[in-house]
């Protein structure tokens, strides 16, 4: 097709690679290269012209070949200028390299050639920066390449970028036993300053727990104490710390923002097109991945494509896996390839000997890796889990670049993955609450809501103090000005956000029961002030939504059913703490005209009431002093609400009986002016506005030819026939309620009762 | 003079106006589009100036303003610069919860020129929230729209029970104090 292009129109073909060609030179230092590419694209013109005339059907496949042999066979310093035939050949690699790729061969020709110091200064980096693999790397081109740095015939330049470009596509290499092998060589370049930065990184990149030998701690130590504290040494010397806690006494930041500075930058964006064309069609593809098959390097697939192979792929192929037995027993006799790992039995055969990817990034969507990073409890793991999680995140974060939908898709693709990796290791990672601190004061509350939603019900139980100023302004700032749906979908979260942190004490609790884990570093008391604080909160906004969204029954359903958490916290979760709900909250759901929020009300009310009494009794058993009292206040509030609540619905006596300083008692006189008739009742449970229909329908049933709707039929023994009429039509929460907290004297009488105060 | 006042004159029955005020006309207009195209059930007035003074001669005919928002761009050092002289020449009781800040660009971290502590200090300086939004995709402009119609509605006086001096100290951070 690009062929037959080229026949038609050799000027139009030719003047969109010219533009590709000089965006590609901008970030090059060389002097003058727009007249060069000038003179090669005339050159390539005429060329181009008479091919096309000459032979139709040949491929640009061919000029690459040419430009390869030619590239090969360079033995002695060829100059740039004047070299026409060498820019002819320089253009062409370009071109096809950013459109396509390199196959492994032409990588290898390429590298060997940039870095065998034959060449000027700007060809090796032009060439450097074009090595984009259209599969995969060769190790043995690696280890070439490196064999010439020893040599020495490099320029310092050349040599940075291509230590940039070997930490850029890492990923891309397909085997990694040889340069593991490597590792002491790449350690002894420490000592130059300028390569110092980018030696650590793939140092960190290739670092396994075998590396971390004393000598070497002792030679970063000596490092760190002449340069200063770098971030790129403490990086290594973490990770040294993390497999070798023994070897590494001097105590090292906990956090760092950010321990290297980017490599793949020049790069990117040319990998990404190549990802997108071998991808073909599907737009919401996986993140972070080269998505072409290759059968012949079990490596690269791993490292691509998040996913473990099929078993198909690596059972037919007894050369590969001879070459596999080599490699392991070269530096690793024990370890069981991650990619034959297909069943939870071969995991519990092979738990002993297992290594983890080195695109840590790719256990997120193996479960069985999962379940593995579960028990072996290491922390290194979390280390480059966290580490490269945190900067593809920011990387990679949508409102930082616009307009973009594909990258739109593939960054909530993203999320939804570290969401669902949450959820399965059941543990926020700090990671994630980085980023969401640092992006949430500039969040839109827009671009992907639900995943960012639901990031932040796993945010881990921290101080409260620190979560306030970086999640809980901002998202009240959204929360305030946002939609009614919004609104319910922060609340639904900060809802999931309490669970957690709930089943992450009960876990600590099981845990400390067990001598050998050591016990939990939060307080008691940190979690429940951490807790409060965020049931304060949720109470605090709930109120103010309810104020501007005019009480919405939507809204106060998800605000009732956050508090149906709170109102168990102390039986279902065993933390002793109960927080009744703001009157902003209450009397809005005891006097809504729904029957759903009345329901759901009266069933938080016996919950309260069920964990108070259970709150009573173990103070009154136990005769000890404890640690956690529910203060007076607790109970009185929940006096207060239960007095109003009977008076409300059951003894008609709300506007007097109320004690509460923000309820709803009112002034006979007051009450007189108002000229409606029988106030006293118009919210018990047969004129409760949430409840008329109800009151209606049963009317309806019980007196068919009545039909003036006479309320006050319903008393006495009818009460109790309405009530049993009530339970029938679901009001489930209603029943428990009056069951549990209205002392009923006897059976006919529905005036005399009282609450129980407990 | 040609202060802009917020309540020297009588508010119009069942509408509510908004002044945006911003040296990118472009993206101006895009905003008010979209604040039109959003369902309300009252009347909305927008009106747009790349700053303040407003001109005098037409004072009489201009209807009360219930919000005034201000669009800043992180890439131009310009914009901000505008909307600081601008600030001087509105009253301050409109800082009583009837000024808000429209941060634009804020993604492209490389391209900024105004630093984000200036824009906060500004927000704090003048007791007004900061929004940011990217104005140029299309969703996050609807939604944009839809925040700034909840906070005028509540500016104008439509929500019972709501003053926009209420509103505003919900919406004050405590980071900046």
């Amino acid at each position: 097709m690009q062929q037959r292009e080229n026949a038609k129109n050799p000027k139009q073909t030719l003047q969109v690679r010219h533009s590709s060609f000089s965006a590609w030179q901008i970030g090059e230092r060389t002097t003058g290269p727009k007249t060069l590419d000038l003179k090669s694209a005339q050159k390539h013109e005429k060329e181009k012209q008479q091919s096309a005339s000459d032979q139709a059907g040949n491929s640009t496949q061919d000029h690459l070949e040419q430009a390869l042999t030619y590239f090969e066979r360079v033995k002695d310093y060829i100059p740039l200028k004047k070299n026409e035939v060498l820019q002819k050949h320089l253009a062409t690699v370009e071109n096809i390299a950013l459109q396509r790729g390199l196959s492994p061969e032409g990588l290898d020709v390429l590298l060997n050639v940039a870095l065998s110091g034959h060449l000027a200064d700007t060809v090796n980096s032009r060439i450097l920066k074009c090595l984009i693999p259209a599969s995969v790397i060769a190790e043995s081109s690696v280890v070439s390449a490196v064999s010439w740095l020893c040599v020495g015939k490099c320029s310092g330049s050349t040599q940075l970028l291509f230590l940039r470009w070997l930490i850029a596509m890492f990923d891309f290499i397909d085997h990694k036993e040889k340069l593991h092998a490597l590792y002491g060589f790449f350690f002894c370049s420490l000592q130059d300053e300028k390569l110092c930065p980018y030696v650590c990184h793939l140092l960190y990149l290739l670092t396994r727990r075998e590396s971390v030998k004393p000598f070497r701690v002792r030679r970063l130590v000596d490092l760190q104490a002449k340069m200063g504290m770098q971030p790129h040494l403490q990086a290594l010397l973490s990770l040294y710390k993390l497999f070798c806690p023994e070897l590494v006494s001097i105590t090292l930041p906990a956090k760092m923002k950010t321990y290297f500075k980017n490599s793949e930058s020049l790069w990117k964006a040319a990998i990404n097109t190549i990802r997108r064309r071998n991808q073909g069609t599907s737009p919401t593809s996986q993140q972070l991945i080269l998505g072409t098959c290759h059968p012949q390097s079990r490596k690269r697939k791993w490292n691509t494509q998040l996913i473990l192979p099929a078993c198909s792929t690596n059972t037919n192929n007894p050369t590969r896996s001879k070459e596999i037995n080599h490699a392991d027993i070269l530096s690793h006799s024990e370890s069981f390839p991650v990619e034959q790992l297909h069943t939870f039995s071969q995991l519990l055969q092979n738990l002993h000997r297992l290594e983890f990817p080195s695109q840590m990034g790719s256990v997120l969507r193996n479960s069985l890796l999962l379940h593995y990073i579960n028990c072996v409890k290491d922390e290194s793991i979390y280390l480059r889990l966290y580490y490269w999680m945190g900067q593809t995140l920011q990387e990679e974060c949508t409102w930082y670049k616009l307009d973009n939908q594909q990258y739109e898709e593939e960054f909530k693709d993203f999320l939804d993955i570290v969401y669902k990796t949450e959820c399965f290791l059941q543990e926020g990672f700090s990671s994630c609450e980085e980023f969401l601190y640092k992006s949430l004061p500039l969040w839109d509350g827009f671009c992907c809501r639900p995943q960012i939603l639901r990031l932040v019900s796993w945010i881990p139980l921290s101080s409260f103090s620190e979560m306030k100023p970086h999640l809980c302004e901002p998202l009240a700032q959204l929360f305030f000005t946002s939609s009614l749906y919004f609104k319910c979908s922060v609340l639904e979260s900060l809802k999931e956000l309490l669970q957690n942190w709930l089943n992450w004490h009960v876990m600590q609790l099981d845990m400390e029961s067990d001598p050998k884990i050591s016990p939990l570093n939060t307080t008691l008391s940190g979690l429940v002030n951490s807790v409060a604080e965020l049931i304060h909160f949720v109470g605090w906004i709930s109120t103010v939504a309810l104020r501007l969204e005019n009480n919405a029954t939507f809204l106060l359903y998800f605000i009732l059913d956050f508090y149906e958490t709170v109102c168990d916290v102390y039986l279902k979760y065993n933390l002793p703490l109960l927080l009744m709900p703001p009157p902003g909250v209450f009397y809005p759901a005891l006097l809504s005209m729904d029957s759903v929020s009345l329901n759901q009300l009266c069933y938080i009310m016996y919950r309260y009431r069920t964990n108070l009494v259970a709150a009573k009794e173990n103070e009154l058993i136990k005769k000890t002093i404890l640690q956690f009292k529910f203060s007076s206040q607790t109970y009185q509030e929940y006096n207060q609400y239960i007095m109003a609540m009977v008076g409300c619905l059951w003894t008609s006596s709300a506007f007097q009986k109320d004690i509460h300083p923000q309820g709803i008692r009112l002034d006979p006189e007051v009450l007189k002016k108002t000229r409606v008739q029988e106030v006293r009742n118009s919210f018990n449970i047969v004129h409760h506005p949430a409840l008329t229909g109800y009151a209606i329908l049963f009317l309806q049933q019980a007196w068919p030819k009545d039909k003036t709707l006479n309320f006050n039929l319903i008393k006495g023994r009818r009460w109790n026939w309405y009530l049993e009429y009530l339970y029938m039509q679901g009001l489930q929460g209603l029943k428990l309620f009056i069951e549990s907290s209205i002392n009923r004297v006897s059976q006919v009488s529905q005036t005399k009762s009282g609450n129980v105060q407990v | 003079m040609s202060l802009v006042r917020p309540f020297d004159k009588l508010p119009t029955l069942n509408s509510a106006v908004i002044l945006l005020v911003g040296t990118d006309e472009r993206r101006q207009q895009q905003l008010a589009e979209a604040i039109l195209k959003e369902k309300k059930n009252f009347k909305i007035n927008i009106h747009v100036a790349t700053s303040l003074p407003l001109p005098a001669e037409r004072d009489h005919v201009r209807p009360r303003i219930d919000l005034i928002a201000f669009m800043i761009n992180m890439q131009s050092k310009h914009s901000l610069r505008n909307v600081e002289a601008s600030l001087s020449h509105i009253d301050a009781n409109f800082f009583l919860g009837k000024v808000c800040f429209l941060i634009t660009g804020v993604g492209r971290m490389n391209h900024c020129s105004v630093e984000m502590n200036a824009v906060r200090k500004l927000g704090n300086l003048y007791c007004s929230p900061v929004l940011f939004c990217e104005l140029d995709s299309e969703g996050i402009r609807v939604a944009t729209a839809q925040r700034l119609l909840r906070m005028l509605q509540i500016c104008a006086g439509h929500v019972p029970g709501v003053s926009a001096l209420f509103f505003s100290s919900l919406m004050k951070s405590s980071i900046d104090e």
